[in-house]
C-alpha cells in the first residue's frame, strides 16, 4: 500500500469527507474572499522568531562583555534596565529591553565548523549521516499546529539555503519545510519589499481573470478526481487550494510593508534585516507560527557576515548598528501589540568567537563557553544564566559544563508551551525527540 | 516578393503542423477504443500482436494472469493510444509527445504499433539520458552531500553505459569499486566546472557523494543494491528484522580502504591527497571504537580475498553473483518501480521484509531471468513496457474484485521542465550530450527539486511549485497570445473549428481529448464571450488551467 501523502491530516480530512460526501470541492473559492481579513483571535496562540546570527556572532562584543580586559578589547559594557547585567555599548536599544530577555552565557556546543555548528544549532542534534534531522522551525510548527491555513506556518526571510542544508525540514518532508523569502537584493528599494517569488500573478492579469482560471482549474481537479481520486491527486489539490487562497488574498496582504506607518519602517531600520523583523511581526500576526529572520550582514546579500576572522571590532559594530534598532524595535512593537506574551524570541548564531584576538584584529571560531539570547512568551526576562569567568575562557576543555545545546531547545520548547520529550518517526520507523535524549529545560528561564 | 511570401506560407504551415498535427477528422477512432466522458475508465481491450511480443513479455504476462486467476480478480485491460503514448513517452525519454506525434500514433493502423513505440523510444538517445537522471536519483538522493561530487559527472557515466546498454552488473561493479586503490581519477569538487570534456563522467562521484565514510558507503550500498537499510543496525542491532551491528560494520569494513584521511574522497590528483589508510585493510572501527571485519550479509563463513583483489572489489563481485540473489531482485525491483509506479513488493528498499509469497509472485523468477540475460536492461525495460501489467488503466475503480489500477506516477524536475518544452513549443534546449545550458530550466528544476518525492507516486509539491507554475515565467508566456507559440498557433489556426481548438489545446498538454462534459463546458465559456479577443484570452485561461491540472505533473 502507498503511504498516505504528506500533506497535512486537516486537509486530508477536508479533502476525503468532501469527495465521500459526493459534493464537489468548490467550497474553495468563497473562503478566498474573505481571506484578506485578518481573524481576531481571542486568546494569541504561541509563536517564534529566530533571529539568525550567520557566521557566529562574537559574544565578547554582545551579551558576554570583557571590558578592561585583554580580550574584552576595546569595546566598553553598559548598564541595562536590569541591575547587575551589563553588555556591550554597541546595543544601547536591546539594554533597555533587558527586562524581557534572558542571555545565556556558558552555551557549550562543542562544534566549531559552520556547517556542522548550524546543524546542531538549527535542529538540536550533531550532524549524523543516517539522519536528516528537522530544524526547529520545521519541529516547532509542526508541534504549534496550523492556526491558518492562508499562510504557511514556518517562512524564512534568510539568503536562501541549499535544499537538505540546516532549516530545511529532513525527514519530516517538504510539507513541513519552510517557505523561504530568500531575496537577497541589496538593491535600496528592493530590500525593503521582502517579497514571495511569483506571489502576484503576471503583469496585466486582473484579478477576475485570475479568478476565472481558478475556477477552470477547479473543474479540471474535479473531472480528474472522478476517475483518479488518488494520494497525489488529492495531494495536488489540497496545495493547489492554499497557493490559491495565498494569491487571492496575496498572503493577506503580510507583505505589504507599505501599510506600515514610515516612522515605525524607519525605526526598524531600512535595511533587509530590519524590515525582515517588521515583516516577522507582520505574519506572526496573521497566524505564521515561526519566522526565521536571518542577519547575514550589513549589505543583503553578504553571506556568514557575523565570521569576523579580521576587523572583528568595526565589523561587529556595523552588525550590530542594524541588530539593535531592528530588534529592540520588535521588542517595543510586539509588546505594543499585546503579543509579546505570546511570542517567543530567539537570538542565536552557530557558535561564538575566540575570547583571544587574534593577529588580525579578528577573532575566531569557538564554542566553548558562548552567549545565546531568549526572550518574550514564556521567559522569565532580566537574568543571566552562566558565566564564562573573567577572560572569557573557563570552559575552555570543559566540555561537560556549561549549558548543553539540547537544554536550550529544550527551554525554547517549553518556553512555547511544548513537551520537549514528544517524538517524531522518521520515515524508516525510528522515534526521534524534539531534543537530544538528555536535554531539560532550563527552570530558572522559564515562567 | 512573391517568393518570400510563398517561403513564408511554408514556414508558417510547416512549423503549425509540427505544433498541432493535423486536426482530426470528426469522429476519429481517438474515441472509439474508450470514449472520455468523465466515469468510463478509458481502457481498450486492444489485441496486442501476440507474435511480435517479446517471449519475456509473454512470461511476465501469463504469470500475472496466472495469479490474477489464483486470486480471482478480473482483468481490466490497457489504456487506449492517448494515454499509453504519453505513459511510454515520459518513461522513455522522459517528455511527453507533441500533438502531432498523438495524431500519427492513433491514426497508424498497424498492430504491433505499441511494441514498434517503445522500441523507437529505445533506440533514442533520451532513453541513455532520461535513465541515467533515474538512476543518479536513486544513487544520489537530494540529502547526499552535494560538495563532494558532481552528479552531472555521475548522470553522464550512467548515460554512456545505458547508450551501450552495457551489462547491469558490471555496471554497478564499477560504480562501487571505482577508483580502485589509488583515486587516480581527477574530480573536481564542484558542479559548476563542469566542462564539456566531461572529466568528472566517472563512476567514483557515487561512492564520493554518500560521504565518503566506510559506513556512509555502506549503508548506500547496501540501501541502493541489496533493497536493505543496514545503517538501522549502525548503532543498534535492528529492531524488527534480524541485523546486528556485526552485519553493518562487517559490510562497512570492505569499504574501509577506501576511506582517505579527513573525509575528503575522493581528492583532485594523487599528489594532493594525505596519506591514504591502507587500501586493503579489512577491518574498522565503529563510533565507539569498536573493530569489526569483513563479513557479509545472509551468509557466514571465512572471508578469504585473493591477493589480487581489493576487499571492495571482492564484495562487489560477490554482491552481483548468483549467490546473492538480493542483487538482481533489487534491481529489477527499481526498474518495475520506475514503469509502472510500485514495485513488486511493498517498499523496494526493505527488500528483506517481504514475505516469501510476495516475492514469489514474479519478483524471484524475473529476477533469475535478468541475471540469465547477462543483466541486459534494455531488454528488461522493453519487455515490462510491452507487458499487459505496464499497459494497464491508472483510473480508481473501488472494487478489490478487480486488479489493482496503475499508480499515478509524478513527473520529475526535469520531465516537467522538458514536457512544458513540448507543450508550449519552446526552443528545445541543447541535447548535445553536455549540460544544458538554458537558465529557464536550471531554475524551474531547482525550484521542483526542492520537493522530490521518496516514491514515483508521493507527490510532495508545496506552495513555491505550485507558485511557480501559476504565475511564473514560463506560464505567463505560455498563456500569453503575443509570445506563445502553441496558443497562437491554435488560436489562429484558420482550419479549426473552437471545439478542435480546444481538443487541441488538452492534445498538447494532458495529452488527451476533452470528454464530452469537459468539452461543451470550455466551449459555452469561449462562446459566452463578446469579443475576438475576449474569446482568445479564454482560450488561454483553459492554456492556464491545462497547464496546472493534477493530469500535467501526474502520469495517467
Amino acid at each position: 500500500m502507498p503511504m498516505l501523502p504528506q500533506f497535512t491530516r486537516r486537509d486530508w480530512l477536508r479533502v476525503s469527507a468532501a469527495s465521500l460526501a459526493g459534493v464537489s470541492f468548490s467550497g474553495w473559492l468563497p473562503q478566498i474572499a474573505n481571506a484578506a481579513a485578518i481573524s481576531n483571535r481571542k486568546e494569541s496562540p504561541k509563536a517564534c522568531i529566530l533571529l539568525w546570527m550567520s557566521g557566529g556572532p562574537s559574544q565578547l562584543d554582545t551579551f558576554d562583555p570583557k571590558s578592561g580586559t585583554d580580550n574584552g578589547g576595546p569595546v566598553k559594557s553598559i548598564s541595562t534596565a536590569v541591575p547587575g547585567i551589563q553588555i556591550a555599548e554597541s546595543l544601547p536599544g536591546i539594554a533597555k529591553q533587558m527586562k524581557d530577555l534572558a542571555i545565556i552565557r556558558d552555551l557549550n556546543s562543542g562544534e566549531g565548523d559552520h556547517g556542522r555548528g548550524s546543524q546542531l544549532m538549527l535542529t538540536g542534534f550533531k550532524p549524523n549521516p543516517s539522519t536528516a534531522y528537522p530544524s526547529i522551525g520545521s519541529l516547532l510548527s509542526k508541534e504549534l499546529g496550523a492556526v491558518d491555513s492562508d499562510l504557511p506556518s514556518y517562512i524564512s526571510l534568510s539568503s536562501g539555503r541549499r535544499p537538505g542544508s540546516p532549516g530545511g525540514p529532513g525527514f519530516l518532508g517538504p510539507q513541513y519545510g519552510p517557505l523561504v523569502v530568500s531575496g537577497n537584493s541589496d538593491n535600496a528599494s528592493a530590500r525593503a519589499n521582502l517579497s514571495i517569488e511569483n506571489l502576484a500573478p503576471p503583469l496585466g492579469i486582473t484579478k477576475p481573470t485570475m479568478s476565472d482560471r481558478f475556477s477552470n482549474l477547479e473543474f479540471l481537479q474535479n473531472e480528474f478526481n472522478k476517475r483518479s481520486a488518488s494520494d497525489a491527486a488529492m495531494a495536488h489539490q489540497a496545495n493547489a487550494e492554499r497557493a490559491a487562497r495565498m494569491i487571492e488574498s496575496q498572503a493577506k496582504n503580510a507583505f505589504r510593508l507599505d501599510e506600515e506607518d514610515a516612522v515605525l519602517r524607519e525605526a526598524y531600520g531600512r535595511n533587509r534585516f530590519g524590515q525582515g523583523c517588521l515583516l516577522a511581526r507582520r505574519l506572526i500576526e496573521r497566524g505564521v507560527q515561526f519566522v526565521e529572520v536571518e542577519l547575514s550582514g550589513v549589505r543583503g546579500n553578504d553571506l556568514l557576515g557575523w565570521d569576523t576572522h579580521s576587523g572583528n571590532f568595526d565589523r561587529v559594530g556595523d552588525l550590530c548598528g542594524v541588530l539593535d534598532p531592528a530588534w529592540s524595535t520588535l521588542m517595543t512593537d510586539l509588546r505594543d501589540r499585546g503579543m509579546l506574551d505570546s511570542t517567543l524570541i530567539v537570538w542565536m548564531g552557530e557558535f561564538g568567537r575566540t575570547p583571544t584576538i587574534n593577529g588580525t584584529t579578528g577573532r575566531d571560531h569557538w564554542s566553548s563557553g558562548w552567549s545565546a539570547v531568549l526572550g518574550g512568551a514564556g521567559i522569565k526576562g532580566g537574568q543571566v544564566i552562566g558565566d564564562t569567568g573573567k577572560d572569557g575562557m573557563r570552559l575552555q576543555n570543559e566540555p561537560e559544563e556549561g549549558t548543553k545545546v539540547a537544554d536550550l531547545h529544550a527551554t525554547i520548547c517549553a518556553a512555547l508551551g511544548i513537551d520537549h520529550t514528544n517524538e517524531n518517526m522518521t520515515k524508516d520507523d525510528r522515534p526521534i525527540g524534539l531534543v537530544d535524549e538528555d536535554g531539560e529545560p532550563i527552570e530558572d528561564l522559564i515562567a | 516578393m512573391g517568393k518570400f511570401t510563398f517561403v513564408f506560407y511554408v514556414l508558417v504551415l510547416g512549423s503549425l503542423y509540427a505544433l498541432i498535427g493535423q486536426p482530426m477528422a470528426q469522429g476519429s477512432k481517438l474515441g472509439s477504443g474508450g470514449t472520455f466522458d468523465g466515469t468510463h475508465d478509458g481502457a481498450v481491450e486492444v489485441a496486442l500482436a501476440d507474435l511480435e511480443l517479446p517471449a519475456l513479455t509473454q512470461w511476465i504476462d501469463k504469470r500475472f494472469r496466472d495469479h490474477h486467476e489464483k486470486e480471482r480478480l478480473s482483468d481490466i485491460g490497457v489504456v487506449d493510444d492517448a494515454a499509453f503514448l504519453r505513459r511510454i513517452h515520459l518513461d522513455l525519454s522522459g517528455r511527453i509527445p507533441s500533438v502531432a506525434q498523438l495524431r500519427d500514433f492513433i491514426d497508424d493502423s498497424k498492430p504491433n504499433k505499441r511494441l514498434a513505440e517503445i522500441d523507437r523510444l529505445l533506440e533514442s538517445e533520451r532513453f541513455g539520458e532520461h535513465m541515467a537522471r533515474i538512476w543518479r536519483r536513486v544513487l544520489m538522493p537530494a540529502s547526499t552531500t552535494p560538495n563532494l561530487a558532481s552528479s552531472a559527472g555521475l548522470e553522464r557515466w550512467l548515460e554512456k553505459q545505458l547508450d551501450d546498454n552495457a551489462a547491469f552488473d558490471q555496471v554497478v561493479r564499477e560504480l562501487i569499486t571505482a577508483g580502485g586503490a589509488e583515486f587516480e581519477k581527477p574530480v573536481v569538487n564542484s558542479d559548476a566546472l563542469v566542462s564539456q570534456q566531461d572529466p568528472m563522467a566517472s563512476p567514483v562521484n557515487y561512492l564520493a557523494s554518500t560521504g565518503g565514510q566506510p559506513a556512509e558507503m555502506a549503508s548506500s550500498v547496501s540501501r541502493v543494491f541489496l533493497g536493505v537499510k543496514l545503517e538501522c543496525a549502525m548503532c543498534h542491532d535492528h529492531p524488527f528484522t534480524d541485523w546486528t551491528q556485526d552485519d553493518f560494520w562487517g559490510v562497512a569494513a570492505f569499504f574501509s580502504g577506501a576511506q582517505v584521511r579527513g573525509g575528503q574522497f575522493p581528492v583532485q590528483s594523487s599528489e594532493q591527497q594525505s596519506p591514504r589508510v591502507d587500501a586493503r585493510t579489512t577491518s574498522v572501527s565503529d563510533t565507539e571504537g569498536q573493530s569489526y571485519s569483513v563479513s557479509l550479509p545472509w551468509s557466514e563463513g571465512d572471508i578469504e580475498i585473493p591477493k589480487d583483489e581489493l576487499p571492495r572489489q571482492y564484495f562487489a563481485r560477490w554482491m552481483t553473483s548468483n549467490e546473492n540473489p538480493h542483487f538482481s531482485a533489487t534491481i529489477v525491483n527499481r526498474v518495475w518501480q520506475h514503469l509502472c509506479g510500485y514495485g513488486l513488493t511493498d517498499a523496494v528498499e526493505d527488500l528483506d521484509q517481504a514475505s516469501e509469497r510476495e516475492r514469489a509472485i514474479i519478483l524471484d523468477d524475473l529476477a533469475v531471468k535478468f541475471s540469465d540475460s547477462n543483466f541486459d536492461m534494455r531488454a528488461l525495460v522493453r519487455a515490462i513496457c510491452a507487458s499487459e501489467h505496464y499497459q494497464r488503466p491508472s483510473d480508481r475503480v473501488h472494487d478489490n474484485t478487480i486488479v489493482e489500477p496503475r499508480p499515478l506516477k509524478v513527473l520529475t524536475p526535469e520531465q516537467l521542465f522538458d514536457s512544458l518544452e513540448v507543450a508550449l513549443a519552446l526552443p528545445i534546449s541543447r541535447i548535445d550530450k553536455g549540460p544544458r545550458f538554458n537558465g529557464l530550466r536550471d531554475a524551474l528544476v531547482a525550484r521542483m527539486e526542492e520537493a522530490v518525492g521518496d516514491t514515483p507516486d508521493d507527490f510532495r509539491g508545496g506552495i513555491p511549485q505550485a507558485l511557480t507554475l501559476m504565475n511564473g515565467t514560463i506560464t505567463a508566456d505560455a498563456t500569453d497570445l503575443n509570445k506563445s507559440k502553441t496558443l497562437k498557433a491554435v488560436v489562429g489556426a484558420p482550419f479549426l473549428k473552437l471545439d478542435e481548438k480546444i481538443s487541441t489545446l488538452f492534445l498538447a498538454t494532458i495529452g488527451r481529448e476533452p470528454s464530452g462534459i469537459e468539452l461543451s463546458k470550455f466551449v459555452d465559456q469561449v462562446d459566452s464571450k463578446a469579443s475576438v479577443q475576449e474569446k482568445d484570452e479564454a482560450l488561454a485561461g483553459i492554456m492556464w488551467a491545462l497547464i496546472n491540472s493534477p493530469e500535467f505533473v501526474l502520469v495517467r
